[in-house]
């Protein structure tokens, strides 16, 4: 768990350290996978009450509501926050879902991860954020339809389970920083562990 | 001079005979080498196009004279190493379950804890284990 928080911290914190060195071209978080396993690892963090519709539904209503912005963090990302997860930038095209192909490796890596035997019998949430520029009905739809091209290159392309993968668009309502609503390192691709896909198997013995 | 051409060849008969190595890239490799090889042309004739329709390769080939030939080899080089992989980390189960019985009984399965067994005991795992786990790119 402290392991987990720390792992998290220091991303963030290489992210933001990164920011205004880079392009937001070049703004890509490389991440090993060995980083992305041990950040989407600590299952001990699972929250089974929180779901990927009840999410959406949150920032429907938010969105519907027109509510303002919290100066805080959001209720949104302060329940995610509890859950074990990787932030990555995917490069997009401008206004679009498509995915460029600068951030081809990127979704391998998340892949490689995915297929290992630590994360094998997990299932994870693909959530695509913006940040404020632009209406906020249209960050919640352009975020969805990224999310969901994400989802459908790691499976598609690198053959990830589609049971294991649910896609999640949540426009700017729950930036990554709230007091810097239109900095770009709100517009972010984060997956969360949710659980796993099924009990463990057994043990096997030595039949004698 | 002989001798170095005859420890020349010893040695790259060493390199592709004597230690097992994975056949296959890791996804992010492949990814990589598509961006690589195909990414400008996909940026100029198939900008429309999302990877994940499966769809990129069919576009793509309707550019062919502008294309370079190297995006079409190495394209499907990672999807041929990509398939390869996932056949491996899939059929790892069945091809590791001898030894996992000889090695590793009483190991519960899941968060990896079979797979740290098969690597530590990797002194005598069966080759064909061997083999499936460095393809799957699970061990080294």
């Amino acid at each position: 768990m402290t392991r987990f928080i720390r792992f998290v911290g220091g991303l963030a914190l290489a992210a933001s350290l990164a920011a205004p060195l880079a392009t937001s071209a070049s703004a890509q978080t490389d991440l090993s996978n060995q980083q992305i396993i041990q950040g989407l690892s600590g299952v001990t963090n699972d929250d089974p009450s929180l779901t990927v519709e009840l999410l959406r539904k949150m920032a429907q209503d938010a969105v519907a509501a027109n509510k303002p912005l919290p100066l805080d963090k959001s209720e949104i990302a302060k329940r995610l926050d509890k859950l074990a997860q990787i932030t990555v930038q995917i490069q997009f095209a401008l206004n679009s879902s498509i995915i460029r192909p600068e951030s081809y490796e990127t979704l391998g890596s998340i892949a490689d991860a995915l297929h290992h035997p630590i994360l094998w019998n997990y299932k994870f949430v693909v959530v695509g954020n913006t940040d404020t520029t632009g209406t906020r009905a249209y960050n919640l739809k352009l975020s969805q339809e990224r999310a969901d091209a994400i989802v459908q290159a790691l499976v598609v392309v690198y053959q990830v389970s589609p049971e294991r993968l649910q896609a999640l668009g949540l426009g700017q309502e729950a930036l990554q920083v709230p007091s810097k609503p239109e900095d770009p390192i709100n517009r972010r691709v984060q997956i969360f562990n949710i659980g796993t896909m099924g009990p463990m198997p057994k043990a096997v013995t030595n039949p004698q | 001079m002989k001798g170095i051409v005859f420890g020349l060849g010893a040695l790259l008969l060493a390199a592709t005979a004597g230690t097992a190595s994975a056949q296959t890239m890791s996804y992010a490799q492949a990814g990589a080498l598509i961006a690589k090889s195909c990414g400008p042309s996909i940026e100029r004739f198939c900008s429309k196009v999302n990877i994940g329709t499966g769809q990129v390769m069919q576009c793509l080939m309707q550019h062919q004279d502008q294309v370079p030939r190297a995006c079409f080899d190495d394209f499907a080089a990672a999807q041929a190493s990509i398939a390869k992989r996932v056949a491996a980390q899939s059929g790892s189960f069945k091809i590791c379950a001898p030894s996992a019985q000889e090695f590793c009984s009483g190991v519960r399965p899941g968060d990896a804890q079979m797979l740290d067994c098969l690597l530590a005991s990797t002194k005598v795992v069966r080759p064909a284990c061997k083999q499936v786990l460095l393809d799957a790119g699970w061990a080294n």
